[in-house]
């Protein structure tokens, strides 16, 4: 009796100091030095490698390993009167904002204090917050949804456009281009925050053109059945159906408006169209939709680590032999706004490198990038794209234009 | 009312195609007491295997979704014969542990090899339809909806007319017994799961042709299965037909008259409906009547 009950003691303690043994041996990390580690600038990316949003966050990744090869090349990043070698490391959050935050707690447990953002809002939102408690600095690659600002977080900075001038830029596009006019005008969108915001901004955008919003319909995130809301307004009739969605319900609502014969004069898309799989997934009826991106290769600016939009998508296209696209460049202008401030702080020390950001103000290959005090990058302005002859084309703003708008934009 | 015929009848194509996906899930549940787990992974197989020989070959869907289903079906004998024989007589949480990590391990391996880009097999008759009124009818969910009944009927078919059906019955029913009968019980658990994968993956194939697919698709056919199972009662074909009718009408029917975002609410309510007044489900019998278990 007494000797087993002896025995479960001894290994309840045990038990308890090897834990206590391991937390302080595994986990510790230069606080100070704030992420230099010896002749590395250690950045951490917590991505969804996996789930439901790995096919963003491996374009995004894409967008960080670009850049982290190109500052690399040129003698790495200059940090006071040394140079040190950029060394971005990853880790899975399989999608989920749960996962994202404590990897980025795992982070600031490393000593890893400068961040580049996950893919997607739900998770740029958990892991804003996760930053703002630890007093880590996270450069936003893809969190767009203007709520995320709104918090009064002060160390998380969006290079992004926010998610309000999503739909927007396709109502000036259509409307500034198209001949005739469409006159009334229906959004679907799905129900995760950065949809509906971005249909807000949209409905504002449609209202001040004098367009007629007949509907306003939303369906699950991530659903590949848009049939109830499509039947919904199909007997409306809308001129232009405008979709705030991401790539399945993209694909879904042009498919099943195919199904369902549901013709309006166009759609507009927001995330979906530039994407390869859409082109593929749809093929020909692909052609004509129109969409809204964050960046074209049409995009004017320049900087000193990636030059312009062309040898941007030109360096993209050799490394990973595919057309550059702007879930990639936002990663990679994320990663850069992030070199250039800690250039310009001259240490990885968190607090130094949230004030260069806060002053930073620079052109890029992928547009201005200057923050506002909420955080978001308010000079740099979207870009409307068209799929012409399974083409993504620029067709907004004008000066970028590759083509004109086609209208209508169906039966392509 | 033209909305509700056009709600009725997408929700009823859907409900059909369903009931493909989950017949397998049932049956296996049904007559092996095992939770498949993987039962949308083995859909999104079958659509994979569709869609590289649609690109590849230019093999239209509708036949290349026979290779998946003999693909699957060997895949899926073996499975069984190898792995989950091992666990046959394990408490569930065994089988559930098993069916999740097999899950994993090939979505994972799908993502490995296909990564994790959105696909959609097109055809090029796939979205036309023909239109009865207001009512429109694609052909390809269509094709789908008739090929699941054909299906379903084809297995009730074969489960009380062939000695290979009527094993798997009696297995399900008393396994001592049908050994004493000389019934081989391991070759017949192993057609049962290759059979269920087959349909699974044939499911998958149409399904590719229809809609969009990834891996991570899988997770969301599985939770389906689970649902129209046990609405349908376990085990019985009829019963997952039914179920799977009645769960594309609900969220077809749920979608267009109540906010589009409470569709999964709407279909997990029903279920619980059907469940306080059926505990069987639709068809199914009480469980300990079912099946007997040495």
């Amino acid at each position: 009796m007494l000797g087993s009950r002896l025995r479960l003691w001894s290994a309840v303690v045990l038990m308890l100091a090897v834990a206590v043994v391991t937390a302080a041996c595994g986990k510790g990390g230069d606080e100070e030095s704030g992420g230099i580690e010896g002749d590395k600038l250690q950045i951490g990316a917590a991505l969804s490698l996996t789930g439901s949003l790995a096919k963003e966050g491996a374009l995004t990744k894409q967008g960080y390993q670009l850049c982290q090869q190109k500052v690399n090349d040129r003698g790495g990043v200059k940090v006071g009167d040394k140079k040190v070698k950029l060394a971005i490391s990853y880790s899975d959050d399989k999608s989920e904002p749960d996962t994202a935050a404590r990897l980025i707690d795992n982070f600031n447990d490393d000593g890893v204090q400068l961040i580049l953002g996950p893919y997607g809002s739900p998770s740029t939102e958990a892991a804003a917050a996760a930053v703002e408690r630890n007093g880590q600095v996270m450069v936003d690659s893809s969190g767009a949804d203007d709520n995320i600002f709104t918090k009064g977080y002060k160390n998380t900075f969006a290079v992004l456009s926010p998610a309000s001038d999503y739909v927007a830029v396709m109502v000036d596009a259509i409307m500034g281009s198209a001949n005739p006019k469409p006159k009334t005008v229906a959004f679907l969108s799905a129900d995760d925050g950065f949809s509906q915001t971005a249909a807000k901004g949209g409905v504002e955008a449609a209202n001040k053109a004098g367009l007629d919003v007949i509907a306003e319909e939303s369906f699950p995130e991530h659903t590949t059945d848009v049939s109830a809301a499509l039947t919904k307004v199909r007997g409306d009739d809308p001129d232009l159906i405008l979709g705030s969605v991401h790539v399945e319900e993209g694909i879904a609502i042009v498919k099943q408006s195919g199904e369902l014969g549901v013709k309006p004069q166009g759609f507009g898309e927001t995330v979906a169209p530039p994407t390869p799989d859409f082109s593929e997934a749809l093929g020909d009826a692909a052609n004509g939709v129109v969409g809204s991106t964050q960046w074209t290769a049409q995009a004017t600016g320049q900087d000193e680590i990636f030059g312009t939009a062309q040898d941007y998508a030109r360096d993209f296209e050799q490394r990973f032999g595919a057309t550059a696209e702007y879930h990639s460049a936002e990663g990679a202008a994320a990663c850069l706004a992030l070199v250039l401030a800690v250039e310009e702080a001259g240490s990885a020390d968190p607090e130094k490198v949230r004030t260069a950001l806060t002053e930073l103000d620079t052109e890029s290959f992928f547009g201005p990038i200057k923050f506002d005090d909420t955080g978001k990058n308010v000079t740099k302005p979207m870009s409307a794209i068209q799929i012409q002859d399974g083409k993504v084309t620029t067709i907004y703003p004008k000066d970028q234009a590759q083509a004109e708008l086609q209208w209508p934009g169906t039966g392509g | 009312m033209s909305q509700f015929l056009q709600a009725t009848v997408y929700g009823l194509l859907e409900g059909g195609l369903l009931a493909l996906v989950a017949i397998g899930f049932s049956l296996v549940w049904g007559v092996m007491n095992i939770v498949n787990l993987a039962q949308g992974a083995f859909v999104i197989t079958g659509a994979y295997i569709a869609w590289k020989l649609n690109t590849e070959l230019g093999l239209d869907p509708y036949l290349g979704m026979f290779v998946a289903a003999a693909a699957l079906f060997v895949a899926g004998y073996v499975i069984q014969r190898l792995l989950i024989n091992q666990i046959v007589n394990a408490p569930i949480w065994m089988t559930l542990l098993l069916t999740f990590g097999l899950d994993l391990l090939i979505v994972q391996g799908l993502q490995l090899l296909f990564t994790a880009d959105f696909r959609a097999i097109n055809t090029s008759w796939g979205t036309d339809g023909f239109a009865i009124g207001d009512v429109r009818v694609p052909y390809g969910r269509l094709a789908g909806f008739i090929l699941a009944v054909a299906v379903t009927l084809a297995l009730v078919w074969f489960m009380s007319r062939t000695r290979s059906g009527l094993a798997i019955r009696t297995t399900g029913m008393d396994r001592a017994a049908a050994r004493l009968m000389g019934v081989n019980v391991r070759h017949t658990y192993a057609l049962t799961f290759g059979l269920a994968a087959a349909l699974a993956g044939m499911a998958g194939a149409i399904l590719g042709s229809i809609t969009t697919f990834s891996p991570s698709a899988a997770g969301g056919y599985t939770l389906q299965s689970f649902v129209i199972a046990v609405l349908g009662g376990l085990g019985n074909m009829w019963g997952a037909l039914a179920g799977g009718i009645l769960l594309g009408l609900v969220q077809a029917w749920g979608g267009q008259y109540l906010s589009g975002t409470l569709v999964n609410a709407i279909a997990f309510g029903v279920l619980v409906l059907v469940l306080i007044v059926r505990p069987a489900g639709l068809v199914g019998r009480p469980y300990y009547e079912a099946r007997a278990e040495a």
